[in-house]
């Protein structure tokens, strides 16, 4: 380790001395007592909010008054020479302008620059004590004799590796809006609201709940009723509603004894695959999950499906968060450590690490590094130094925000502005990613991963590759033959060389460019170059290969299309990192070493005394120590962060407000003891999320109902419903109502993993042009089949240029930044969706083919169509209305017509060359329709179908199937 | 058109109706997030794109943004550069800095400029329309702006949403947030693309962190203008109002097992409005009913001018329907080479659109509180490479100097701001990031960027990301 990289400031600040100053301040005489409040408030306060246009600058001083010196104040202004009569405050003008008394003279004008009632206050105390107006040298003695006190009335200090000043290092803070950096407490599990023959509550939750509902005044809502419950659990553990016979056996096993029932169901729920698939989709907001790179060329990342299967996978295993944790931030360099003790050699060690040589459960670690390569990401005309900066800042928040709750960004260019996390601690973390390259790289399909559909799905791959290698031959033969003829016309030989010999040879001496091509052969040649670097990628999603990084020196050149493991890599490489003033690559400031956040006051074990949170500067195992101490027992944010995500997916709301955020400007917890309690609970039993998941709905808190009989009372006092003395309710998701809809027609396919799917979308859509780089990107193909097509919509194909419309509409978050909570809002793009979009009409299509495969009678199917959708019967004021809706609707599409759809297998694009301006155009082929399965239409089914369609429409359209309670 | 309510029901039995989702400012920005509950049950529901008072005085009501993808270059367009013409196909001395390296050779613009007007303002010749003295002593040509990113994409976004990342809140998101819209029936900022969609796609006029309503809607050139606008073929109006009452029905019986339920109620109110847009927007896409010289005067009958053209008069009749915010995409301005005809085929295409959307504003009197941008997402750089050995005249990504027009909206008439170097390489007069131009154009609409705040992931967050200063130099 490179000791002349410590230059840390290290800070030994005595913890447990002194709390509200010492024993000799109450020995301070007067004027004392005077230069001590000019010198830690007063001093300050003219600097801040006075000297700029009194003093600062001598030249240009306003009103005649210089607040720079004793003398100066005491002479006054233009107008007045009574501002400052030491010891008489009351006559002293100062604090009458300071306090806006006089509206002829309110200082410091602005009204969000006015002085706060405690700065007022220390101005009338350093008056009262003679108004002194120490040295610099007295001022500073003073200042470093508070530094020494911990805490003061002012706030606590707290330790870190240090800011970039002094003032910033010994900057105090709030206990509150420190919270996250404290360690977990051990609180006391209140004891609950005993006597008036209320039972003692036996599970914590609902004992520290009750505590502050109880505070309030406020009984809990009582327990929901069974099949509101069922719901519930369904959407929260699988995504999917419980069908109408799950409902009624629950009801039944509810009679008999509800509490087996309702441990039964969470066991039978959190065992069912469709757990992993539901929370997956969680963790996969947060952690920006996309098959595509996004920015300019929006390159596919081939592989990425393979990190979704592993989150999903590591779901349903209920693998401890500490492992989920440690494999993604540093599975590689686990798996190429095992590796390595294989190997004899290095040479070795990077030959079978090329071919990918790796045993299966170190497969499973590469792919879960997937996480380093979720972000969006091009450095197309962007400098290499600078495309790294931008990934590894990229990887550096997105490790902050996901694990710790931490948003790293906010101190990359300066201190963090509320939060002791200073720039240094950034640049520390940013150290341990320096060495972290992108690349693709080999690694055999797993038995738990699913290589379905391969065979199909490259098949139409190469053919859209061969269509796209056809083209450029011709086209590379046409400029070919017609520079030949050039040359030939001029006498000159065929030049032959390197391509740095052919570059030399003079401007006239070589044909023009694309010479023999018309404009319009010149864009397509370009558009299909591209596309056929399109299709090499897309390949790539059937090779055993995975988007993971590797250790090493940053490559010369980046290119998003293609990233592997260069054949030599210097594994003594070690870089130097500094912090970046204002974030700038120009502006290097002091080196650092790698190491973590020093305000957890979480050492790294096994570290150097004069260096606790540094990681030592090995290229190796750099990530894998930051890893293991975000994964410590110890570490306050990161179980804090889990348990506060997971019981807001239970929810719909976290404790503490801002899951990405727990810094002093985020929300703070509304209770705090419970967060504390629960992540204590939660590290100490192995970090699992099925228990943890079983312990929150046990709780009576959980099971309570939606409705609550002081409501009125409820909105008034506790309008956020923070206290929880009732069930909030919730919006579907996107992912959900598409799920949903496709279980209840009986569509949905279960089927687990694998390459994405690519579900029906808005054709409009599908088939819009979309600017890349130098092209359009090419059209959005459907999946062949219906049963391809209607997975789970997590499988779906996720890009970020171009968002499936009815996901988006609905809420389906931008990939591009992580979502720590999604918007419910109720808009009318959602209705129109709902009401006419295709999918959607496809779905009450489907449905109500069902209905009448499974009953007879009108009245029956609609019965049917309503347990299906709602999972119970309709009422009688129900089935009346429904069946007049129906029998109106029959009538009507008796005598509408509808005309058949068809699918197009080519489309003709058009588009202006980038670089030229000039439009051009050219076909582009869509196999996928040659011999395309489509969904049932309108078209295809009766007139009395399509009135029992509508019907099922009307359902998928109502807030009963909209929301949960 | 007036806006019926053909409303065959009332809109719902749950009467507790409210504002729950929308607030302005810092102060009600966690009222905002916190959906689930409102502060009052018994407010009614406000809409949430409900006009609202401007700050302070504004001296624009609405904004028509026309943006030129690709970026032009300010040399070949609006800030002449005759030293360029005498350095051309010299070696370039011009320094880029660490981030975009070094290229060959200067290049001079293909066209010739001239002062237009009474007040002189310079243009190319290229320009014809927008040159016409009464279009020219108009315009405020700003050259002093910066851009950060030298990537078509993220520079959209930095010009758009103020940040480099692709996932805040648009302009037109802000200025609805702020302002609402003028029109129940019409979503309060429309947004039109070529049929290609530009770089970064939708994520340009994403409502970010700010609740969905104020998302720009995308009214489309070809198909449905807006996607799934109109019911299914064999589906008719009459069919559609009998499909709302039917969920209206279930919605009502529903909302009698769960009172107290302020979201049932929205979100039927959002059909509603569905209801009615299906109504509105086909009338105000149809453009059948402008006069054959209106017609004639957006190009529309000429194949260069069409689309534009189309989408001008699209933007004022939206403008004068009471939407707050349209924004025009036309893109092909990435003149990296073959830049003379690039270049002036991309003006082709906007100078007479353009000029007549500006004219038809003046003749209507709604240019004073109507502020008409036009800009790229940076400039082009005074030099560029050789490729295959052969000199490619174009240009490329510059980030240090651009060009913007504006008029109307209370920018100054006839007038030049800022400057760049004699070879327009970089702005070196009136010089501000991105950022002061949002913030001038928010001061503009009556809005204080440091006051029009939303509660994000832990902290209030403003289209400046950190605050900004107006120019006050471009206000007239």
């Amino acid at each position: 380790m490179n000791l002349s990289h410590k230059i840390f400031a290290w800070l030994f600040i005595c913890l447990f001395l002194g709390s509200n100053g010492s024993a000799d301040e109450t020995t301070l005489t007067n004027n004392e007592k005077g230069e001590q409040i000019f010198s830690l408030h007063v001093g300050q306060i003219f600097s801040d909010k006075c000297n700029a246009c009194h003093g600062a600058d001598q030249d240009e001083i306003q009103g005649e008054l210089n607040l720079t010196s004793l003398a100066g104040l005491m002479a006054g202004g233009a107008t007045r020479d009574d501002l400052l009569l030491p010891g008489n405050p009351e006559k002293s003008f100062l604090l009458d302008v300071v306090s806006w008394k006089d509206p002829d003279y309110e200082m410091p004008p602005k009204a969000n620059d006015r002085l706060t009632e405690s700065q007022i206050q220390k101005i009338r105390e350093w008056i009262e004590y003679g108004a002194p107006w120490p040295d610099a040298a007295t001022r500073q003695k003073y200042v470093e004799a508070e530094r020494q006190k911990v805490r003061t009335e002012a706030g606590v200090l707290v330790a870190t590796s240090g800011g970039l000043s002094d003032d910033w290092t010994y900057r105090r803070y709030k206990d509150e809006d420190i919270w996250a950096f404290q360690p977990l407490a051990t609180p006391t599990v209140p004891s609950g609201p005993e006597g008036q023959g209320k039972p003692k509550n036996a599970n914590p939750i609902d004992a520290f709940i009750a505590a502050k509902l109880a505070g309030a005044g406020f009984d809990p809502a009582p327990r929901a009723d069974p099949n509101v419950l069922i719901r519930r659990a369904s959407y929260d553990l699988v995504g999917l509603p419980p069908t109408h016979r799950e409902v009624n056996e629950f009801l039944l096993a509810w009679k008999k004894s509800p509490s087996g029932a309702w441990t039964d169901l969470i066991d039978r729920l959190l065992e069912s695959r469709q757990y992993g698939e539901r929370w997956a989709q969680h963790w996969l907001d947060v952690a920006r999950y996309a098959d595509t790179a996004g920015l300019s060329n929006d390159y596919e990342r081939s592989n990425a499906w393979r990190y979704r299967d592993y989150v999903i996978r590591a779901f349903n295993d209920d693998k401890p968060y500490d492992e989920f944790i440690i494999e993604q931030i540093a599975g590689d360099e686990l798996a190429d450590e095992q590796m390595r003790e294989r190997c004899t050699d290095e040479k070795a060690f990077a030959d079978s690490r090329r071919s990918g040589d790796y045993t299966e459960a170190e497969v499973e670690l590469l792919v879960a590094s997937g996480f380093l390569r979720m972000g969006p990401w091009d450095p197309a005309m962007v400098k290499t130094p600078e495309a790294r900066q931008l990934y590894v800042d990229d990887v550096v928040n997105a490790v902050g925000q996901t694990f710790l709750s931490t948003t790293m960004r906010c101190f990359k260019c300066h201190d963090h502005k509320f939060d002791p996390l200073p720039t240094r601690d950034y640049y520390r973390m940013y150290a341990a990613f320096a060495g972290t390259q992108m690349a693709e790289r080999s690694a055999p399909f797993m038995s738990s991963e699913s290589t379905d559909r391969f065979e199909d799905g490259e098949e139409l791959v190469q053919r859209l590759k061969s269509f796209a290698d056809e083209k450029v031959e011709w086209l590379e033969n046409k400029t070919s033959e017609a520079a030949d003829q050039w040359l030939a016309e001029r006498g000159i030989p065929k030049p032959a060389g390197t391509k740095a010999e052919l570059a030399d040879i003079p401007d006239d001496q070589k044909p023009p460019r694309h010479i023999g091509l018309s404009e319009e052969e010149k864009g397509r040649l370009k558009v299909r170059q591209q596309d056929q670097w399109i299709w090499e990628r897309r390949l790539e999603r059937y090779r055993p290969m995975v988007q993971s990084v590797y250790n090493g020196p940053t490559p010369k050149k980046l290119n998003g299309r293609k990233l592997r493991i260069p054949e030599h890599v210097d594994a003594d490489w070690n870089p130097e990192c500094h912090i970046l003033s204002g974030g700038s690559l120009e502006a290097p400031g002091q080196a650092v070493t790698p190491g973590v956040l020093s305000a957890t006051r979480v050492a790294i074990k096994e570290a150097p005394a004069d260096d606790p949170y540094g990681i030592g500067d090995d290229l190796h195992g750099r990530r894998l120590a930051l890893a293991e101490w975000i994964a410590d027992d110890r570490n306050p944010l990161t179980a804090r962060s889990i348990v506060n995500r997971v019981w807001q997916y239970h929810f719909g709301k976290p404790l503490a407000g801002n899951p990405n955020n727990f810094g002093g400007s985020g929300k703070k917890p509304t209770h705090p003891e419970l967060l504390d309690w629960l992540a204590g609970n939660f590290v100490e039993n192995g970090w699992k999320l099925k228990r943890l998941h079983r312990l929150i709905m046990s709780s009576a808190t959980y099971q309570q109902s939606g409705k609550h009989s002081d409501i009125d009372r409820i909105e008034r006092v506790d309008a956020d419903n923070d206290l929880l003395a009732m069930f909030p309710n919730r919006r579907l998701t996107a992912e959900e109502i598409r799920d949903s809809m496709l279980q209840i027609t009986g569509e949905l396919n279960l089927t687990a993993g694998g390459v994405p799917v690519m579900p029906e979308m808005n054709m409009e859509v599908a088939l819009q042009p979309r600017m890349i780089q130098f092209s359009l990107s090419p059209a959005y193909q459907p999946s062949r089949t219906p049963e391809e097509r209607n997975r789970r919509s997590i499988y779906s194909y996720r890009v970020r240029g171009l968002a499936d419309p009815f996901l988006e509409t609905f809420n389906q978050p931008n990939a591009n930044d992580s979502c720590e909570e999604r918007d419910v809002a109720s808009v009318s793009p959602q209705a129109f969706t709902l009401l006419n979009s295709d999918v959607v009409t496809d779905r009450s299509i489907a449905l109500a083919l069902r209905v009448e495969n499974e009953a007879d009678a009108v009245v029956a199917r609609i019965r049917r169509a309503v347990e299906l959708v709602f999972a119970r019967t309709p009422t009688d004021a129900e089935e009346k209305k429904l069946l007049k809706y129906v029998q109106d609707m029959e009538d009507y599409h008796a005598k509408t017509p509808v005309k058949k759809k068809d699918y197009p297998t080519s489309i003709s694009r058009s588009v202006v060359e980038e670089f030229s301006g000039q439009p051009f155009s050219y076909e582009e082929i869509l196999p996928v329709y040659e011999n395309y399965v489509p969904d049932k239409k309108s078209a295809d089914v009766s007139a009395e179908t399509r009135a029992l369609a509508d019907l099922c429409l009307a359902l998928f359209n109502s807030n009963e199937f909209i929301y949960v309670y | 058109m007036p806006t019926m309510k053909i409303c065959s029901r009332p809109i719902s039995t749950a009467s507790s109706r409210r504002e729950f989702l929308y607030g302005l400012g810092a102060s009600l920005g966690s009222i905002a997030m916190s959906s689930a509950f409102a502060k009052d049950i018994n407010q009614p529901l406000a809409n949430p794109l409900a006009a609202k008072k401007p700050m302070h005085a504004a001296k624009a009501k609405n904004v028509i943004l026309l943006f030129m993808e690709g970026g032009p270059g300010h040399m070949d367009t609006f800030d002449p550069k005759p030293k360029l013409n005498e350095l051309h196909k010299t070696e370039s001395k011009n320094d880029r800095g660490l981030a975009a390296g070094q290229y060959q050779f200067y290049v001079g613009s293909p066209f010739k400029f001239r002062k237009v007007g009474k007040s002189g303002i310079e243009m190319c010749d290229q320009w014809q329309y927008m040159a016409d003295p009464e279009i020219a002593d108009e315009l405020c040509n700003y050259r002093g702006c910066q851009a950060e990113s030298l990537n078509h994409p993220e520079a959209l976004f930095h010009m758009n949403t103020g940040s480099r990342l692709g996932a805040d809140p648009s302009l037109g998101a802000w200025a609805t947030y702020g302002l609402g819209s003028l029109n129940d029936n019409l979503p309060g900022y429309v947004v039109m693309t070529e049929l290609a969609l530009p770089q970064g796609g939708s994520k340009n006029w994403s409502n970010g962190f700010l609740p969905a309503f104020h998302q720009g809607t995308r009214l489309r050139s070809v198909g449905s203008p807006i996607l799934d606008l109109k019911s299914q073929p064999n589906k008719s109006r009459e069919h559609q109002r009998m499909a709302l009452d039917t969920i209206g029905f279930l919605n009502d019986q529903h909302a009698a097992r769960h009172p107290k339920h302020a979201e049932l109620a929205a979100r039927m109110e959002s059909y509603e409005l569905a209801y009615r847009m299906q109504m509105e927007v086909p009338g105000v896409v149809d453009l059948q009913g402008e006069p054959e010289y209106i017609r004639e005067m957006y190009g529309m009958n000429q194949k260069e001018t069409r689309d534009f053209g189309t989408q001008c008069l699209m933007a004022r009749r939206l403008v004068e329907k009471g939407v707050r915010f349209v924004q025009i995409f036309s893109g092909g301005w990435d003149s990296h080479d073959y830049l003379e005809r690039g270049h002036a085929s991309r003006i082709k295409s906007v100078d007479q659109p353009m000029a007549a959307l500006i004219r038809d504003l003046k003749q209507r009197g709604m240019l004073d509180d109507t502020l008409v941008i036009w800009t790229g997402e940076f400039g082009r750089t005074p030099d560029n490479n050789k490729r295959g050995g052969v000199y490619s005249i174009g240009r490329g990504h510059n980030i240090d100097a651009m060009t913007m027009v504006m008029a109307g909206g209370g920018v100054k008439k006839g007038a030049v701001v800022g400057a760049t170097d004699e070879l327009g390489a970089k702005a070196v007069d009136c010089v501000h990031p991105i950022r002061d131009f949002h913030v001038t154009l928010l001061h503009l609409l009556g809005l204080d960027d440091n006051k029009l705040t939303y509660f994000h992931a832990g902290r209030y967050k403003q289209l400046s990301q950190f605050g900004g200063e107006v120019i006050s130099e471009l206000i007239g």
